[in-house]
């Protein structure tokens, strides 16, 4: 009894400790981000993250003045993670959508993407509407907005969520799945990847803007980081990004008279 | 019981002090977290939640009996004449305790299931937690089996016993009583390891949860029913071999 009770007891101190705990020194920049998505979100040879959102970041850190840390999460925790305060800011090639803004606040947009389809060159699928049949399997990536498409506008597809963006590549190569929904730029890179068993359908049937997330109220963060997009925007940062990471896609993307995704068209907001 | 107290008739007193301590900790703690509840709209998904516990206990009570099975054949195996077998045995043993089950899946489904033209998820996804799972339980059993004395074996043989029935009267009573509570901690990890079975998107409770969650963006609303879902899994197969390991002891 007594044993217990003084090991209850200490339990109790620590965690007391450990919540009451502050922070010292200067507030570094809390960025989250999934480092799963290159070129935009990913770790270079050494294991550093690296990406065009990385770069965004550390230009926002810098002209806040606040040390730059990364924290690599899982997509789906991003939303959780900026909610709890145990992030300052989402920047992971998020669309800003109605649904997220519900529960958290958006920056004003930095890229202008589509959401496509992967087909399997099997399946016969043409377009999107092909897929709300529920004899068509449509894969998509937990979280992301081709799943909440899918889940609000093919109703009577079978939808299967899937936790890795290879994973639902691989079903649709492996005729596990008719279509894969995901960004106009990831699915024309998979579809060169695999041109032999899948086929890149990059015409858009939904245009997406991606913002930095950031927490609900926050209003001057969100002043701040508005600030330093345009400052970035203004001295040119985007177009280096476009050509540091992303030149190949660029160019093709400008063949095939597809705007790319760092011309935000001027909607006047 | 498993606590030994000095005095049984205290230990109602025990359990609600530890509950009372455990659940005010969490209280605390999940207070000092800026989180804004939204109960209602997780409720509206329980269907899912409860389709993908279904699944969860399905695959739950398939590998369970398809890994003992495994995993005493292995033992066996191990302890065979036949050097091939014995040899495959280990091999597959060491592989399995080696590498990660998240790259086991992986490779197993999209790589040798796909080839064999097994397309059926749920079976491919038990046979694959069954296969991992098992090879720690061919390592249970044989520390069961050679945690008999050798003078036993030896007695049985000059009794006149066959192999057969040495297993079957000397090795299996003895051994049981010794792998019960190692053969729980693995059947109770299997149950919890079932939720990587999501990455191929086989839509168990863990990945159930997590879909809500990307509905609702109400991470503690969808988790919390998750830890009581596995709780009812796993809490049930604890108590029973512990009734069992007390039957056994008293019988001995």
């Amino acid at each position: 009894m007594t044993f217990l009770s003084r090991f209850l007891f200490a339990l109790i101190c620590l965690i007391w400790a450990a919540c009451s705990q502050a922070p010292e020194g200067p507030a570094p920049l809390v960025v989250g981000m999934e480092l799963a998505y290159p070129p935009f979100e990913m770790t270079d040879q050494e294991g550093n993250p690296t990406g065009v959102s990385v770069d965004l970041a550390s230009a926002i850190a810098e002209s806040l003045g606040r040390p730059l840390e990364i924290r690599n999460m899982s997509f789906d925790g991003l939303i959780p993670a900026l909610k709890t305060g145990s992030i300052d800011l989402i920047i992971s090639s998020m669309t800003a959508n109605e649904e997220r803004a519900k529960s958290i606040d958006f920056s004003d947009p930095y890229v202008n993407t589509e959401l496509s389809l992967l087909t399997g060159k099997a399946s016969g699928v043409t377009s999107v509407t092909d897929l709300n049949d529920p004899s068509r399997t449509v894969v998509v990536k937990l979280g992301t907005t081709g799943h909440l498409y899918a889940k609000a506008h093919l109703p009577r597809t079978t939808l299967r969520v899937l936790e890795k963006e290879n994973a639902c590549v691989i079903e649709v190569v492996q005729g596990k799945a008719d279509a894969f929904i995901f960004d106009q730029m990831s699915i024309y890179q998979h579809g060169k990847r695999h041109p032999d068993t899948t086929k890149a359908l990059i015409d858009s049937f939904q245009r997406e803007f991606w913002a930095i997330g950031i927490q609900k109220g926050n209003e001057d963060l969100k002043t701040q980081v508005n600030l330093s997009l345009a400052a970035f925007r203004e001295a040119g940062g985007f177009e280096q990004l476009g050509e540091r990471y992303l030149g190949e896609v660029q160019a093709a993307f400008r063949e095939l008279d597809v705007p790319f995704v760092f011309d935000i068209p001027d909607t006047g907001e | 019981m498993i606590l030994r107290l000095k005095d049984p008739r205290t230990l109602p007193f025990h359990l609600a002090l530890g509950v009372i301590v455990l659940s005010g900790a969490f209280f605390l703690i999940l207070q000092s977290v800026a989180y804004q509840w939204n109960v209602a709209e997780v409720w509206g998904y329980r269907e899912k939640l409860f389709k993908g516990w279904g699944v969860t206990l399905l695959i739950s009570i398939a590998s369970l009996l398809l890994s003992t099975l495994v995993g005493f054949l292995t033992a066996l195996s191990r302890r065979s004449s036949f050097v091939p077998l014995r040899a495959g045995a280990i091999l597959y043993t060491e592989l399995t305790r080696s590498t990660p089950l998240l790259v086991q899946i992986l490779i197993l489904y999209y790589g040798v299931a796909n080839a064999v033209g097994l397309q059926h998820r749920m079976t491919a996804g038990i046979v694959i937690l069954s296969l991992f799972a098992g090879a720690y339980i061919a390592e249970i059993f044989r520390a069961g089996i050679e945690g008999i004395p050798k003078t036993q074996l030896e007695s049985a043989q000059s009794l006149g016993f066959s192999p057969w029935q040495t297993y079957r009267h000397v090795i299996v009573p003895q051994a049981t009583r010794q792998i019960l509570p190692p053969l729980t901690g693995q059947f109770v990890s299997m149950i919890k390891d079932s939720s990587l079975l999501s990455i191929i998107g086989l839509q168990e409770f863990t990945l159930a949860a997590r879909e809500v969650n990307s509905y609702t963006f109400s991470t503690l609303e969808s988790y919390l029913p998750l830890a009581v879902g596995y709780l009812l899994l796993t809490l049930p197969l604890s108590m029973l071999t512990h009734s069992l390991e007390r039957r056994l002891r008293d019988e001995a």
